[in-house]
């Protein structure tokens, strides 16, 4: 099972995805604003996405296979129950929340997040559990995160 | 001229005074109302919002408990802890929470304590994509969202100085009221004008860390891709705009920024270490 999680993180995935172009947006060789354009795609027109780079999704159109935009794109929801986009996305259903919460009135819809108790042991595990800001510099470090500065938009 | 203006201002001032003086106006009166305004309006200071966010917090603890898991809680605080260091709020007390519970959800609450259900963390791919969530929760206690929204309910609900009360008598049972009120937001949502402005702001915050800025959007689009009938949804659904007006709104005001901070890291093995287990 845990195996089976794992796969389906892989970054190519055989399966496509039915999405819609939301807005004409050029079909690219590759993934990047600059790179060759294959042809211009209308609005409203149906493709296969097959993978995600960042900004980026590699679909399949009538006109050729290449990458568009991916807030250009969106996806039919998938049906009650159906599996649909997670394949693609590489959703993973795994870990403790197969445990469902039924002991109770724990849990958090909209009822019982109005009822619920305080609970202060958790709260207390949720203090010893913080990282301080050095420790969190090392950890930016080791994952070679550089600090910048970006302006937030005005 | 800019001070024969200031002069003439306050000749103006003083005529208008001497006018309009109103004999029988009762000044102690209108003092102690505008007092009264002045506390139902209260600035809650730091202090307050934290110690009332704790409250909040364990509220929503008795809805789901931590994912026992000390090393994934860890990791989710140092990259919650490093993002929050890029802001505005750099020492609030920050803490980060994985909430074990199925659904799909995140909660920001006031004085630095955010909480991320394991159900949202099983469907991310990679550490951008966690950052990005966690920027987008950091916002919301950056920009007091939440808190201004207790705020508000607790003014009319509880009236004069029902609010300072609770404030400071953490037993009381004011205090009750306002904690409760607290829990409320959560399944009422906030200001959509609020969820908008915490993706930008929380992408900004993403892509300061060092982190590919489309983590957020990612999840977004993978959201936007899952039934809407999904009961794992339901609350998050209800509470947020819908994944694709979100997405809408972030190509119109961000595709720049987020271009600009496209190609930075997103630390997808480390991620799956700490979540895959």
């Amino acid at each position: 099972m845990r195996f089976l999680a794992l796969l389906l993180f892989l970054p190519l995935v055989a399966s496509a995805e039915p999405a819609t172009v939301i807005r004409a947006t050029d079909l690219k060789q590759e993934p990047a604003s600059d790179a060759a354009t294959i042809a211009s795609l209308a609005e409203n027109s149906a493709v296969e996405a097959l993978e995600r780079r960042s900004g980026w999704t590699r679909v399949k159109a009538p006109a050729g296979e290449g990458w568009v935009r991916m807030l250009s794109l969106r996806f039919e929801a998938a049906k009650p129950g159906a599996s649909g986009v997670g394949q693609l996305f590489n959703v993973a259903r795994t870990g403790s929340s197969g445990t469902q919460t039924t002991t109770g009135v724990r849990g958090l819809d909209e009822q019982q997040l109005a009822t619920a108790r305080p609970n202060p042991a958790e709260l207390a595990k949720l203090q010893q559990f913080a990282a301080d800001r050095t420790a969190a510099a090392s950890f930016a470090a080791e994952g070679k995160l550089d600090a910048k500065q970006v302006d937030y938009p005005k | 001229m800019r001070s024969l203006l200031f002069l003439a201002g306050l000749a103006f001032a003083a005529s208008a005074q001497a006018q309009f003086r109103l004999p029988n106006l009762d000044i102690n009166r209108l003092v102690d109302t505008a007092k009264n305004v002045g506390k139902a309006v209260k600035e809650i200071d730091e202090p307050e919002e934290i110690a009332m966010g704790r409250d909040v917090a364990s509220r929503l603890l008795g809805a789901a408990p931590l994912v026992a898991d000390p090393q994934l809680q860890r990791y989710v605080n140092s990259v919650g802890r490093w993002l929050a260091a890029q802001t505005e709020r750099p020492d609030l007390p920050w803490q980060f929470g994985v909430l074990d519970h199925p659904n799909v959800n995140a909660f920001a609450v006031p004085g630095g304590t955010i909480f991320i259900t394991r159900g949202l963390l099983d469907r991310m791919r990679n550490e951008a994509e966690l950052a990005g969530v966690l920027g987008h929760e950091i916002v919301h206690v950056l920009r007091k969202h939440h808190l201004k929204a207790i705020q508000k309910g607790a003014q009319t609900a509880l009236a004069g100085d029902a609010l300072s009360t609770a404030l400071k008598d953490r037993g009381g049972a004011a205090r009750d009221k306002l904690i409760a009120l607290g829990a409320e937001v959560y399944s009422r949502g906030l200001d959509k004008s609020d969820e908008l402005e915490a993706d930008r702001l929380g992408i900004v915050i993403a892509a300061r860390a060092g982190y590919d800025a489309y983590g957020l959007p990612s999840v977004l689009q993978a959201l936007q891709a899952m039934s809407a009938q999904d009961s794992t949804l339901a609350l998050m659904f209800k509470t947020h705009p819908a994944p694709g007006e979100r997405l809408d709104a972030l190509s119109e005001k961000m595709q720049p920024l987020l271009d600009a901070y496209a190609g930075q890291a997103q630390l997808g093995d480390r991620f799956l270490r700490q979540i895959k287990k």
